[in-house]
This record gives structure tokens, C-alpha cells and sequence, in this order.
């Protein structure tokens, strides 16, 4: 399927095309954006973990200028249940009802002219309530006695799952068993824009326009058509540029549903956007998990079998649409990793705590999963005084196995595990490291290799019965009458530069320029339906979508151009934006065709299809069980032993994404998952202490990576296509962030070896990585 | 809530505003003044996302009172023009990828014009501390250093 021979479709690092407005500050995020009378709203939220709210006694004088839930009828509440047996559904109302179980929680809405005058009247407001017991730490949650944030359950957990190998002839044949009890901490996804949200009621269409700040405004506008009582026509959601999303805005958000219902009541266009310290302080979601991890393996280091309890701080609500347990009951489906593992005992809780509700974060559970695995290998490497490389070669899938199918079901599509692990092992200088460490240093090499499942469908989320299932993805192709092509898609960008991928997609099939390419997205209003971008879906989704749809298109373009060129269809090919004769130069441009269905149709053959220059087609891959990306991670890391500060001395990262459909953005796909997972593994943390309170409110205390923490890391890619999509393409998008953690701490322990000393949790800060020092000079 | 008349130059155009006493610089520009290249990404002084020039200095607008800034020149992304070296670092980031959302760009860009005049001679080291006060989340920080040194060295070479 190619119809370009000038190097701008597929696999060319092509310059974006959204760069221009950004660079010249004329990106138009939704704190961009206004409306004549429009109000500013400030939330009065919750500042206790775990309360009964007795009442909200409003500023005198402003009590119509503050509305709480008895104030705003008719709002529903926020319910994303699963089909998984044994999973409790907890009703999140958009304000607060009679608990409050976060901190942060939304209790009333302030409204005024400016957001400043809107904070006063939060500050105004006084608060009755009466403080409960609350669940800070998750593996409290689960114990007798602990108080009942959802009080209607028999336990603070939404789910347990279970899966039972038995392991117990292990230890008699393992050559070497380890546990390691492992924490990952609470993150802040952190976009540096927050959410936003400008509702406003259309009384002429009787239509509710909310301009948000989303990952998936299609998923957002049933979810909020649900909770306003309004059919899905009467709500229009549009995503103007979003400043990062991470999956933090892959969320149906209370904010959402107040600020509609308040822009109807008021009649008013009603804005509110989220501050640094709201962001911080009321929803750090992701990332937090507990693991016991034992895991047996034989002389040369074969996976015998792993045992697993893991505990994931599901916080207090089933966020809409992903859910409370995507992350714990994906530990068991993801901890066998990219390995072959004969047996597998997994028990997990997604606890329910008095924390923000957890939102799926890039990698999802695999960070967490990966982390606990690949320094669990570590582990049993140094106990069986063998090399990481060297575990990880005796385990890795081979690539005369692809496509394989693992123990728990899932189909790797393709690739050579091992060679991406040669590869980088190679260019990392171990040599040196060793040298280093044998005269005293404190240095130390780490590795991690893992694979993504990236653009899972319906095969596989139907089985978690989430508010929706992602199915075919749809695409919009039309010509205008000068030649242009609209291609209009439901997914939404936040950064990954679908403008430009999506262009050269469409100009891979016929040709048409890139610049005459205009991709259209996130409005409801003008797109297919789509469950959006997420799950590192939208290059293999839409990329395949948009091409089928031009594949279509073109069949029509050529039987017009034919015509045209007065010879049979068949005569003819369509390339380089022409519709060309197959036997000589003669041609005719697209945009002459679409001239001619527009605005001369007395030219068009007397069979033209009717259905004209516009096309909708569907699009998944069969089978849609998802691609598999893959990498190995290799880094040295030096280690202060006074300080406990660690520093990156080198990154190499080898990737395999199948068709990169442009290189460029891959590279940066990956860059930056990377900077994001090396937050996770040396800085970012949101402490919580035992009344449940966030103790990090800025980002001087909540640390990112800056430009000195992220070093200049050197990026190798492999591509074996993906035998399922269009163009071999895979999902990629969060593979960055999954490995850094277990690469670093790795190469930490590595470090450590000669002291005895091991770091177990996340984030290695100055504090932890001191505090195992000390413990094994104890 | 007392008002405070100011006259600012902006982007080379002398403006009176009025403004509260607690009102940042940073809402002023993109409040009354509709500037909204200037992006608020923490209010605390720390991400950088609304570094504008105050008086040819780069300055963190979050942090700084508008009432303070009565006689100033202030300069926003919308307020380079052609201006050479800004040219170049747009012409520099879209090649080295040096930007996804777009949010931190403007003030990256304009911390990075400064470090281009200000320190002719960096090296990826030093432009890495300079760039230290600029939080990126999409990219990695690696396409942004790669676009100012090369932005350097092609001066270093003319």
C-alpha cells in the first residue's frame, strides 16, 4: 500500500506540523480560551482523608454564588463498574454527598467574575464535619477493624483476584530461591498543563459544549451525557491542544459534570482550571503498588516459577471509564513479562484507601510489575553468581517461538527478545564498570527487558466489562473541492504529533502531499467515534483506520480519474497525488478529480459511486489481541555512598516498535517516557501521612526530572514488523517509562553489591539508597 | 479590592493597565492583555513555563507582582518578530524535536534565547544547568539541549 516515492509517508522523520503554533505561542490550550459573561470557578475541596460532612455553611451574602450538591440536582453520580466477578463499584457523586473520602474531594463550587474572587469564596466558606479513621497505607486497608470508606462493603478493596499454580514442589528442585518485599510510591502524572474545563449550554442547538482539556473526548461526552441526563447529540466535547496527558486525562472528571450543570443553571459560560496545587494535592493517582515477590529458577538461571501477593493503592473511587483494578488485576497477566515462565501464583488487592481514585499512568501496571520482576531477576542472578545478561538470555522468548503465547494467554506478535538485549549489552561498556568496581568504585551496570502490549481490543477488554470496549476504530477521509484531504479521527492528540503521523499515513496511500493533509480532531462534533488515545493505540489504530479509509477513497478517486483520462478503471493507478495511466505519462491530479465531483459533475462518469470524494471506514487488526513492543534498558549508574546520591553515567535503550511510522516522533515517544521513568525511579513521590494528607503541594517538593537528571541517552532501534497491522507498526507510546525503574535500581544493587546492600524501594532518593547502606553496616 | 494603575511596554507597545495588588504578571498578560503564549504552569516559580523578558532579563511572570512592574519593558513569545536568534531556536527545536504538547515551549524558547546571548561558549553541561529551571514533561530534555548548542555552534561558526 504505498503511493509515495518522495520520502514523506511512512517511516519518514517528517517535521510536525503542529511545531509552528507552539513555537510561536499560539497553541490554544483550554486556559486559552474564553467567552463573553463567562464565570470563573473555585472548588471548596475536602481537607481531611476520611470524614462525615455534616454541612458547608456558605459566605454570608454569597450563598448563591456557592453550590453544593443539594444546590445542583440531577447530577449523577460517577460509576465505573467491571465485569470481573467480585468487584465492588463504588458511586463517586460529582460533589460530595454526606462523606468525604480524599482529601481534595470536591465539596461546593464557588463561582465569580475572576478565579482570584472565586477562591475567596472557597475560603469563605466553613466547613462542619466529623473526622474518621483514615486508610493511608493500603496493606492496612484489608485488616479487621479497618474503617469503611464505601460503608455498604464487607472490605476496603474493589477487588481480589487470584491465580493459583502450584508452586510448592519448587524449593525441592530450584537451585536458588528469592523474595523480595518491593514498594513503588505515589506519583503525580503531572502534565505541566492541568485540566481545564469551559462549559457552555447552547440553548439554540439545547446542546452542552464542554471544552476540556481530554485524552478522549468521545468517552468523556457519554460519560457526561450519562451523569446530565441529556442524550449523547446534546453534548459536544472539544479538546483543543492538550499540554501533556499521560493518562491523567483519561478520566470522565466531577469538574466536568459541576461545571455543565452550573453553566445550564447560570446560563453563563462557566470555566474552571485546575492550579499546581489542586493538581498535587487532589489527584497524585498512580503508580503506587506493594509487591511480595519469591521466585525460583535453576543453576543456569530458567524460570521454575513466581509466587506473587501484590496490593495496589486503588484510592478512594472507580474512576470512569478505566476503573479501579486495571492496574492490580493486570499484575498476574503482566508479571511473566517478556520471559517464558512455566508457573505462576498470583494473589492481588486493588485496596481501596482514602487517596485520590488511581488513573491508569503511561505503562500502566508494567512499571510497577516490571520494577518488581527485573530486580527480582537481579536478584536471583547474584544468588546463583550468574550475570543479569545471562538470566534474562535463559528466559527471554526466542524469536523462533514468535508468535508466542504465554501461560496466562497472551500472544506476543513478533520480534527477537534476545537480540535486543545482545545489543544493547553491547553498547553499554561493562568492561569498564567492572574495572571501576574492582578498584573500589562505587559503580554499577543494570539492566531491564520487558514488552508492551500496546492497541488491545476487543478481544481483551471485553473481559473486563469497563464502561466501554474499545472496538473498530473509525476514520473519516474527504476531499474538498480544491484537492484537499480532511482526515478526521476520534483519538486525540496530547503531544505525539498525530497531525503529522496521520498525514503521512494518508499520504503513504495516495500520495497526496503532507501539507495538503489536514488531520481534524478532538470534537466530538466533527470526528468518529473513538475510545481515544490511550494504551499506546492511536498509531496502530488510527494509522490503520486513516489508511483503510484511503485505501477506499482512492478506488474512488481512480474510477473518476479514469474517466478522466478516458480509459478503464483498471487502466489506471493512483500515486504522487495523480491519478496516472498505467501506460504512459497521461494523468490527472486528485485535486482535478475532486474538482470535478464538486464542481463539474456533467465530467463524472455515468457509473460514479454516489457516495462521492468521503469515506468512513473501520479499522482493527485481526487478531486484536495487541502488538508487542519490546526493549532492554541498560544503564550505569555511580552511587555516592556519603550521600546516597546516584548519578546516570549512561543509557542506552534498544527498541523495537515494529514500522516506525515516523522515527523522529518515536525517538521522542521514548525519550520522554524515559525522563518520566526516571522520575519514578530516583524522585518523584507523593508522601501521604497517617491521616492520609499529601505532604508534597508544590513542585519544589514534589521533584520532576530536570535537563541535568535525564542523561543524553543513546537509542537503538530493531524493526520487525508486527504481522497484524497495515504497515507492521506497534504500540509504543509508554515503553519509555517501563523500564527505567528496574534498570536504575538495578544498576544501584550493582553497585551496592560489595557492601551487601540492596534498595528495594521507589523512589531511590538520597534517603533510601543511605538508609540500605546503613542497614547493612548495622 | 484596591486597583493599581500601571504603564507597561509590551512587545514594543506602551500599554496602561490597571491591576490588583494581587494580581502575577502572568494573568495580566494573558488576562487583560490576551498574550496566552505565556503558559501558568506551576504559580510557584518553578517549572518556567511562564518565563517572559522583564526590562531584557528573563523573568518568571508567575512570581512577579504586575503592580511592581510599573514602567517596564516586557517581552512574550508573540513579542520576537524576526528576531535572529529566536528564529534560529524555532528553526532548531522543530528539527531536533525539542517539543510534543507545546505547553513549556514558550518559556523554554525564550530561557533559551538568553542562554544563547549570555553565554556564547556553553557546553551541553553547562547549557543543561541553564536549562535546569525549565520543566519539560514529553520529551526528555534531549532534542531541546540539542537544539541550543546547535544554535550556538552555528553561531560560534558565522
Amino acid at each position: 500500500m504505498t503511493a509515495s516515492s518522495d520520502g514523506l509517508g511512512v517511516g519518514a522523520s517528517l517535521r510536525r506540523k503542529e511545531d509552528a503554533r507552539f513555537l510561536h505561542g499560539q497553541g490554544r490550550f483550554v486556559g486559552d480560551i474564553t467567552r463573553p459573561g463567562m464565570l470563573e470557578v473555585a472548588f471548596l475541596r475536602s481537607p481531611v482523608a476520611h470524614a462525615r460532612l455534616r454541612g458547608v455553611t456558605k459566605p454570608a451574602g454569597a450563598e448563591k454564588r456557592v453550590f453544593t450538591l443539594d444546590d445542583l440536582p440531577g447530577m449523577g453520580t460517577i460509576r465505573a463498574n467491571s465485569a470481573l466477578p467480585g468487584f465492588r463499584v463504588s458511586e463517586q457523586p460529582a460533589l460530595a454527598k454526606d462523606k468525604l473520602r480524599h482529601v481534595g474531594e470536591l465539596i461546593a463550587a464557588c463561582v465569580a467574575e475572576s478565579r482570584a474572587a472565586a477562591e475567596d469564596l472557597a475560603a469563605g466558606c466553613e466547613l462542619d464535619y466529623e473526622t474518621l479513621p483514615a486508610i493511608s497505607d493500603m496493606r492496612t486497608a484489608t485488616a479487621p477493624g479497618a474503617a469503611l470508606l464505601h460503608e455498604h462493603w464487607s472490605m476496603n478493596a474493589f477487588l481480589e483476584t487470584r491465580r493459583d499454580d502450584d508452586v510448592s514442589g519448587l524449593d525441592a528442585i530450584a537451585a536458588a530461591k528469592v523474595t523480595r518485599t518491593l514498594k513503588t510510591s505515589r506519583q503525580s502524572m503531572a502534565p505541566l498543563e492541568g485540566r481545564g474545563v469551559l462549559a457552555e449550554w447552547d440553548p439554540r442547538l439545547e446542546q452542552m459544549i464542554v471544552t476540556t482539556s481530554t485524552q478522549m473526548p468521545h468517552v468523556t461526552k457519554s460519560g457526561l451525557a450519562d451523569c446530565l441526563g441529556l442524550d449523547e447529540g446534546q453534548v459536544r466535547i472539544v479538546s483543543p491542544d492538550v499540554g501533556g496527558g499521560f493518562g491523567y486525562k483519561g478520566i470522565l472528571l466531577p469538574e466536568e459534570i459541576v461545571c455543565a450543570t452550573l453553566a445550564r443553571k447560570l446560563g453563563r459560560p462557566v470555566r474552571w482550571l485546575e492550579d499546581r496545587f489542586e493538581q498535587l494535592s487532589a489527584s497524585a493517582n498512580c503508580r503506587e503498588h506493594h509487591y511480595v515477590l519469591t521466585a525460583w529458577a535453576a543453576k543456569d538461571g530458567k524460570l521454575l516459577g513466581v509466587e506473587c501477593e501484590a496490593i495496589v493503592d486503588a484510592g478512594a473511587y472507580s474512576s470512569y471509564p478505566f476503573g479501579a483494578c486495571l492496574e492490580a488485576a493486570q499484575v498476574g497477566s503482566i508479571l511473566p513479562g517478556p520471559y517464558v515462565l512455566p508457573l505462576l501464583r498470583c494473589h492481588t488487592v486493588s485496596a481501596c484507601t482514602n487517596k485520590p481514585p488511581i488513573l491508569p499512568y503511561r505503562g500502566v501496571a508494567r512499571t510497577g510489575v516490571c520494577y518488581a520482576m527485573e530486580t527480582t531477576l537481579d536478584a536471583l542472578a547474584r544468588k546463583l553468581k550468574i550475570t543479569p545478561q545471562a538470566i534474562r538470555f535463559a528466559n527471554l522468548v526466542p524469536p523462533e517461538a514468535m508468535p508466542y503465547r504465554n501461560l496466562v494467554g497472551k500472544v506476543f506478535d513478533s520480534g527477537d527478545y534476545p537480540e535486543s538485549l545482545r545489543r544493547a549489552e553491547k553498547a553499554i561498556d561493562i568492561a569498564s564498570v567492572r574495572k571501576r568496581q574492582a578498584a573500589g568504585e562505587t559503580v554499577g551496570v543494570g539492566f531491564a527487558t520487558f514488552c508492551e502490549q500496546g492497541a488491545h481490543g476487543t478481544s481483551v477488554y471485553h473481559a473486563w466489562g469497563i464502561p466501554f470496549v474499545p472496538g473498530y476504530e473509525q476514520s473519516s477521509v474527504r476531499l474538498t473541492p480544491d484537492g484537499v484531504l480532511e482526515v478526521r479521527v476520534g483519538v486525540h492528540n496530547h503531544g505525539q504529533g498525530m497531525e503529522t503521523t496521520l498525514s503521512q499515513v494518508a499520504h503513504e496511500v495516495l500520495g497526496i502531499h503532507p501539507d495538503r493533509v489536514r488531520v481534524v480532531h478532538g470534537d466530538t462534533a466533527l470526528t468518529p467515534y473513538s475510545t481515544g488515545t490511550w494504551g499506546s493505540r492511536a498509531g496502530v489504530m488510527a494509522g490503520g483506520a486513516v489508511a483503510e479509509a484511503c485505501r477506499q477513497l482512492s478506488v474512488r478517486v481512480a474510477a473518476i480519474g479514469a474517466a478522466l483520462l478516458q480509459v478503464a478503471k483498471d487502466d489506471v493507478v493512483v500515486e504522487d497525488g495523480k491519478v496516472r495511466r498505467k501506460d504512459g505519462d497521461s494523468s490527472v491530479s486528485i485535486a482535478d478529480v475532486a474538482r470535478t465531483w464538486y464542481r463539474a459533475p456533467q465530467n463524472l462518469p455515468p457509473d460514479v459511486d454516489k457516495g462521492g470524494l468521503e469515506i468512513t471506514a473501520g479499522y482493527r487488526p485481526d487478531p486484536d489481541t495487541g502488538t508487542h513492543s519490546y526493549a532492554a534498558h541498560a544503564v550505569v549508574a555511580r552511587v555516592d555512598t556519603d550521600t546516597g546520591e546516584v548519578v546516570l553515567e549512561d543509557y542506552v535503550i534498544v527498541e523495537d516498535g515494529g514500522k516506525l511510522l515516523n522515527p523522529m516522533i518515536v525517538d521522542g515517544q521514548v525519550l520522554g517516557g524515559l525522563a518520566q521513568g526516571i522520575g519514578t525511579a530516583l524522585y518523584e513521590e507523593m508522601p501521604y501521612d497517617a491521616d492520609g494528607q499529601p505532604l508534597a503541594a508544590t513542585l519544589a517538593d514534589y521533584l520532576l526530572p530536570g535537563s541535568t537528571d535525564v542523561p543524553d541517552v543513546r537509542l537503538e532501534h530493531m524493526e520487525t514488523l508486527s504481522p497484524w497491522t497495515t504497515f507492521g507498526q506497534k504500540g509504543i507510546g509508554e515503553s519509555g517509562a517501563i523500564g527505567p525503574p528496574g534498570a536504575i535500581v538495578n544498576a544501584i544493587n550493582d553497585a551496592l553489591a560489595r557492601i551487601g546492600a540492596e534498595v528495594m524501594d521507589l523512589p531511590a532518593t538520597p534517603e533510601r539508597v543511605l538508609a540500605a547502606i546503613h542497614a547493612c553496616r548495622k | 479590592m484596591s486597583k493599581i494603575a500601571i504603564t507597561l511596554t509590551v512587545n514594543g507597545e506602551e500599554t496602561k493597565v490597571e491591576t490588583e495588588p494581587r494580581e502575577h504578571l502572568a494573568d495580566l498578560l494573558r488576562g487583560k492583555l490576551l498574550l496566552t503564549g505565556t503558559h501558568i504552569g506551576c504559580e510557584h516559580g518553578v517549572c518556567g513555563a511562564c518565563t517572559v523578558e522583564v526590562d531584557g532579563v528573563p523573568a518568571r511572570s508567575c512570581i512577579t507582582h504586575a503592580g511592581v512592574c510599573d514602567g517596564a519593558a516586557v517581552r512574550t513569545i508573540e513579542g520576537f518578530g524576526d528576531d535572529e536568534i529566536m528564529a534560529a531556536l524555532r528553526e532548531a527545536f522543530a528539527r531536533e524535536h525539542a517539543l510534543q504538547c507545546g505547553y513549556c515551549t514558550p518559556g523554554m524558547l525564550v530561557t533559551s534565547r538568553d542562554i544563547v546571548l549570555r553565554l556564547p561558549d556553553a557546553d551541553e553541561a553547562r547549557v543543561r544547568e541553564e536549562l535546569a529551571g525549565n520543566l519539560c514533561r514529553c520529551t526528555g530534555y534531549r532534542g531541546i539541549v540539542r537544539a541550543v548548542l546547535s544554535v550556538l555552534a552555528e553561531r560560534r561558526k558565522a
